[in-house]
């Protein structure tokens, strides 16, 4: 695979386009995100506030229907996931780059990101114990369906984004070499779909795990709760 | 579909750091300053409740006064109201009471104009009646009627009382004492003597006697004792009648 291939090395680690093409993402979202949010205004917002704020709003909110009492927590990591894994899918439409998100390797470690952040905020919200509790309710039986669920729920993740997006290259490619230079047109703009549906996917599919999570916890508490009140 | 570990790690560390920057660059300053002007529009709120809250207990202060002036307007409208009835009563009580003065002080003076007028009609009719009796009495004086009222004085000069008597004898003890007889006609010589005669019987002693006449006497006797005067004659009766007549009414 093209992806793979090294660009420089930095003693015994290769760096791909992947990483280098990452970098440049992180660079412009830095960048572009430290120049809007130099002066923001409190009265009057320019356009370029408006929009930002309009985008992080968009993220809360969808963060709120989901967990409303914690979109403000997950606000940083589920936007990240949504405007990283956007642009990165988005970023193979122009001509040079490649998508990071086509590379199994940056799905992966985003699927495990993912995977251990459903953890970390499950353990953070209800504590170490109450949270590996709940893989053995309602039954212990069922702890190795709940490890295999989390894992191929995780292998899922990586795969969907990265087949789903190396398949819209590959398609934007073959059509460009055999129909020309403006048919694959209809095609980009399907690949434009297609990139941002994916990233929500993406986001979404992370925020119910995590939400997942935490509810299990708060729905066990409860039911804990609900037994020990109608103890006599 | 291979894995290259480097890119794996690599990526996760790109995508904490990647978290980071924008945790640090976008989500903090954009949630802050949402969250400001949440703040703003809060407080702007919270001001405009408060200030409704404050109008709703001006508008409520406002009405309350505004009750109470009219309850201090009605109050001050009846004691104004009472204060014009009893002033209207008073005036009304003092107008009447000089309306009342002014009838009596009218009344008064109608009856006191009345009066002059009677007394004046009554006056000029005494007069009327004097000129009458006058003209009618000198048409019927004559020796005969005059002599007939020397009769009648010498009758009355006898019936005199003993009160006017001894006043006309201590007028007649002046021994220059003259007792003058006017009459409208020439007395002879037996009327003289009978009048000389009565005088000094009941004056006490003899006294000197003038005689004259008077025609203006018309009929009668006129005797003159110092400052007494006896007479009987129809001037001195008429004015006498007139005089009295006036007497009385005045």
């Amino acid at each position: 695979m093209e992806a793979l291939s090294v660009i420089f090395s930095i003693g015994p680690f290769g760096i791909t386009r992947t990483v280098v093409t990452t970098w440049g993402i992180m660079l412009v979202l830095g960048v572009g995100s430290w120049l809007a949010t130099r002066r923001l205004a409190v009265e009057q917002p320019g356009i370029i506030q408006a929009a930002l704020e309009g985008v992080v709003q968009a993220i809360e909110s969808a963060i709120a229907t989901v967990l409303p009492e914690r979109s403000t927590l997950l606000l940083p990591f589920v936007g990240t996931l949504w405007l990283f894994v956007a642009i990165a899918n988005l970023i193979g439409l122009v001509p040079g780059l490649h998508a990071p998100t086509g590379d199994l390797s940056t799905t992966a470690a985003l699927a495990i990101v993912v995977f251990l952040s459903v953890h970390w905020y499950g353990i953070r919200s209800a504590g170490l114990r109450a949270y590996l509790r709940h893989y053995l309710s309602p039954s212990p039986v069922l702890l190795p369906f709940h490890v295999l669920g989390e894992f191929s729920r995780t292998l899922a993740l990586a795969v969907r984004l990265f087949g789903n997006i190396m398949s819209l290259e590959m398609a934007a490619l073959l059509v460009l070499l055999v129909a020309g230079l403006l048919v694959p047109v209809p095609v980009l703009m399907l690949h434009v779909i297609e990139a941002l549906v994916q990233a929500y996917i993406f986001g979404m599919l992370a925020l119910i795990y995590i939400a997942g999570g935490m509810q299990s916890q708060a729905e066990q508490a409860s039911t804990q709760t609900n037994k020990n009140g109608n103890t006599p | 579909m291979n894995i290259d570990w480097t890119t794996f790690g690599l990526e996760i560390v790109n995508f904490l750091a990647l978290l980071w920057i924008l945790k640090r660059f976008l989500y903090k300053p954009v949630l802050e300053t949402l969250a400001q002007r949440r703040a703003g529009i809060d407080k702007t709120l919270s001001e405009a409740r408060e200030g409704e809250i404050k109008a709703q207990g001006l508008q409520a202060q406002y009405e309350s006064r505004l009750a109470d002036w009219g309850k201090e307007r009605a109050k001050a409208r009846s004691e104004l109201d009472t204060e014009i009835a009893l002033e209207r009563s008073r005036q009304m009580q003092s107008l009447a009471k000089e309306l009342a003065e002014e009838r009596a002080r009218n009344a008064a003076v109608d009856a006191h104009w009345q009066q002059e007028m009677q007394r004046e009609m009554e006056t000029a009719a005494l007069l009327q009646a004097q000129q009458f009796a006058t003209k009618l009495l000198g048409r019927l004086a004559s020796p005969t009627l005059e002599s007939r009222m020397v009769d009648l004085l010498l009758e009355d000069w006898a019936k005199l009382p003993d009160q006017q008597i001894s006043g006309l004898r201590a007028a007649a003890e002046d021994p220059a004492l003259a007792v003058r007889v006017s009459s409208a006609f020439p007395l002879d010589e037996v009327q003289r003597g009978r009048i000389i005669e009565a005088l000094n019987h009941r004056l006490g002693r003899p006294v000197e006697v003038l005689f004259e006449e008077l025609p203006g006497l018309l009929a009668g006797l006129r005797i003159s004792v110092g400052a007494w005067q006896l007479h009987l004659n129809f001037t001195d009766e008429l004015a006498s009648f007139a005089a009295g007549a006036n007497h009385v009414d005045g």
